[in-house]
């Protein structure tokens, strides 16, 4: 194993970290904003991908140009499923965990069924974009391109993320709400809206994730599966509700899964993020960054 | 509503006067269940398979003037004219689904047999379970060698097994050394359930056998998210060739990730599966001029069999798109099971299966290359003979075997 390859491994996984970063952030801001894990996560990236995907298909609109557009689309997807489905699940008298599992966890379902019927279960690609295939070498270390973006989007996207809720009145909203939703109303806050505005960031998040990502990697029905998974163990290992867990715990993810690959064989990859994320939990079970 | 005696007898005479007919109705048609992944990762290949039935079943049902066993005048003569209804079911690609999925065809749907169903590892559970009831599976598409390698009585497959599309590869190989070509060493990439397990498998014995170097052999999780670290041990080991055994999301993603590694092979020799659909080639066929794929079927016939173009443009009608390595294997196995039905002259599972043991189908009254179809004791047809296609400006062309060349092989791809 030369110095060489073990330098590409980790860029390659840091990359890939900053980018699971991006799709558990939301995931997070919606948990810490109201304890509800939003199983369909995966079925939101999925979405962002076929929405970059068509408008790229029909308009010629490249993934770049289309990432503001799919995170705004996003964002009222985010916050209509919020107002249609979330706002009644939360209000069950009885087994409210429950409801909320399987009111998000169908959504899902239904979603990705939609899908399969709406946009036939074919694999699709973004097959030229502007950075597409594009790849910089410095010193034979290879960084595509796509993912390089990807990056820099995931880093800004939290640096603007970090700014808005402790510089901005809806981000300290946010926060007020979020530690007491009952609260916040004696001073004239709508809970209701605030928690729309939530998820729909929450949602503009992932869409943002799903844009970059179309220019790299292939789109289906079931695409979200395998992102949604290691965005859950991405917001436990970060710390439930933290926005700056997510992030961090992206970072470790895509490292950890570079390093494991590198000292065992590839098909056992996942087992390396399994067994610190099961570390973390023994040591600090709230999540690293956890403040519950 | 009460029930009182007189109802329940007037209903049990009308049905025992209607049953004789219900009987009857039924051997106007046999119902053969089709097993595959509708929904979830492989649910293109799924829906594919769909066309290429509905295209046997046309071909079987209705009258057709093709060289093919059941083609001529309608449904199965053995039978009174019988015609064949599928009922498809849905396995999402888990060994445990197909499973239910299979013994539900068998109990409740009354399937005489059943054929599928693309991922080898749910071939594996739907054909235990049809050996418990004694119905025959059909394997169309699976080409995992350990499957007919268990001894199933009601397993059949008339297309070949990984290693005899193996031994093609390295055929090919051994002719190419012996003009002078570098082959020396082989990278495998294959995905972690049975049929990467078991291709890899085949080739580590052969490479073995016939003094061939394996510098790499990389097993993967599949439809796994990134593959960079894969591909880096790839590009580490730069073999003279890369064999991978990979289904169509993770092809898609092992080429996009080695242009962007910049990793460029010599050459390329797909066990299929991914690298003959037509999904691969549409996302990333620019990055894969020259590449060699393993195939059970090529278009080139059609210019030797007439059938096979006519055929093909019946599959294209449905589907849009040509016959490939899968959808020629599944509208053959129908077409052989539908033969074997009609010579059992029944719908009964263990003379289904004694006409399947003696079947003898000439290459000819195929779409295939093969030289016959013809089970052995295990359910294997030894005489499928493969092919080697090479992916040249858009189309594929068959390389090898000999007999069936139409061009040179480009060596190394571009």
């Amino acid at each position: 194993m030369t110095a060489q390859t073990i330098i590409q491994s980790l860029a390659s996984g840091l990359l890939m970290g900053l980018l699971y970063g991006l799709i558990a952030v939301g995931l997070a801001l919606i948990f810490g904003l109201m304890d509800v894990v939003n199983f369909a996560h995966g079925e939101f990236l999925m979405i962002a991908m076929y929405a970059t995907f068509f408008l790229f298909a029909f308009f010629a609109i490249d993934p770049l140009l289309s990432a503001p557009l799919v995170a705004a689309a996003l964002f009222v997807f985010g916050a209509v499923v919020y107002l249609l489905i979330v706002r009644f699940a939360v209000r069950a008298k009885a087994n409210a965990g429950m409801v909320q599992i399987f009111s998000t966890f169908g959504l899902a379902i239904v979603m990705r069924g939609l899908a399969q019927y709406f946009f036939t279960p074919d694999y699709r690609s973004v097959t030229h974009s502007w950075l597409g295939g594009k790849t910089v070498s410095i010193g034979g270390i290879f960084l595509p391109e796509p993912q390089l973006i990807g990056a820099a989007v995931a880093i800004a996207a939290f640096g603007g993320l970090y700014f808005f809720i402790n510089r901005t009145d809806f981000g300290r909203a946010l926060e007020a709400t979020r530690e007491d939703a009952g609260a916040v109303a004696l001073v004239g806050i709508d809970k209701n809206r605030v928690f729309a505005l939530g998820w729909g960031l929450g949602a503009a998040l992932v869409g943002l994730a799903g844009a970059i990502m179309s220019i790299f990697f292939y789109i289906y029905p079931d695409v979200g599966a395998s992102f949604a998974l290691i965005a859950y163990v991405t917001v436990a290992l970060g710390g439930f509700g933290s926005v700056f867990g997510a992030f961090a715990g992206g970072i470790i993810v895509g490292l950890v899964e570079a390093t494991t690959a590198l000292l065992l064989p590839p098909s056992l990859k996942a087992v390396g993020i399994y067994a610190v994320y099961l570390l973390v939990v023994f040591v600090r079970p709230r999540g690293l960054f956890g403040s519950m | 509503m009460t029930i009182t005696r007189r109802n329940v007898l007037l209903g049990a005479t009308a049905v025992a006067a209607l049953a004789p007919i219900a009987s009857r109705a039924q051997t106007s048609e046999v119902v053969i269940g089709v097993l595959y992944p509708l929904s979830g990762a492989s649910a293109q290949q799924g829906v594919d398979a769909q066309k290429a039935y509905e295209a046997a079943l046309d071909v079987i049902n209705k009258n057709h003037e093709f060289d093919l066993p059941m083609a001529k005048g309608e449904g199965l003569s053995g039978l009174g004219g019988a015609k064949i209804r599928l009922i498809y079911a849905d396995h999402q690609g888990d060994p445990q689904k197909g499973r239910a999925e299979a013994e539900r065809l068998i109990t409740q749907e009354k399937v005489c047999a059943i054929v599928g169903t693309y991922q080898s590892s749910v071939a594996v559970t739907v054909s235990q379970t049809c050996e418990r009831y004694q119905i025959p599976f059909m394997s169309a598409d699976n080409s995992s060698p350990s499957l007919h390698a268990r001894g199933l009585k009601f397993f059949f497959r008339a297309a070949p097994h990984d290693e005899m599309f193996t031994k093609a590869m390295f055929d090919f190989y051994d002719a190419l050394k012996k003009k002078g070509t570098k082959i020396e060493t082989l990278a495998l990439f294959h995905e972690d359930t049975i049929f990467g397990t078991d291709s890899a498998n085949a080739q580590t014995k052969l490479a073995n056998e016939r003094g061939y170097k394996i510098v790499a052999d990389i097993k993967y999780r599949s439809n796994t998210p990134s593959l960079s670290a894969e591909v880096q041990q790839l590009k580490v080991a730069n073999a003279d060739v890369l064999m991978p055994s990979s289904y169509t999301t993770d092809g898609i993603l092992l080429v996009k990730t080695m242009a962007e590694l910049g990793y460029k092979p010599n050459a390329i020799v797909a066990q299929a599966a991914g690298f003959s659909e037509k999904a691969l080639y549409d996302a990333v066929g620019d990055k894969l001029e020259g590449v060699i794929t393993r195939g059970s079927f090529s278009l080139d016939l059609a210019a030797k069999r007439p059938m096979v173009g006519a055929i093909n443009a019946l599959f294209k009608e449905k589907s849009g798109k040509d016959l490939n390595d899968n959808t020629s294997r599944e509208f053959m196995a129908l077409v052989v099971l539908a033969d074997a039905v009609n010579r059992a002259k029944s719908t009964d599972g263990e003379k289904i299966r004694a006409a399947l043991a003696a079947t003898e189908i000439p290459g000819e009254q195929t779409i295939m290359p093969w030289k016959r179809v013809k089970f052995d004791e295990m359910g294997q047809n030894n005489d499928a003979d493969p092919v080697l296609l090479q992916y040249i400006g858009g189309k594929f062309v068959t390389i090898s075997p000999p007999q069936g060349v139409v061009a040179e092989a480009v060596w190394p791809m571009k």
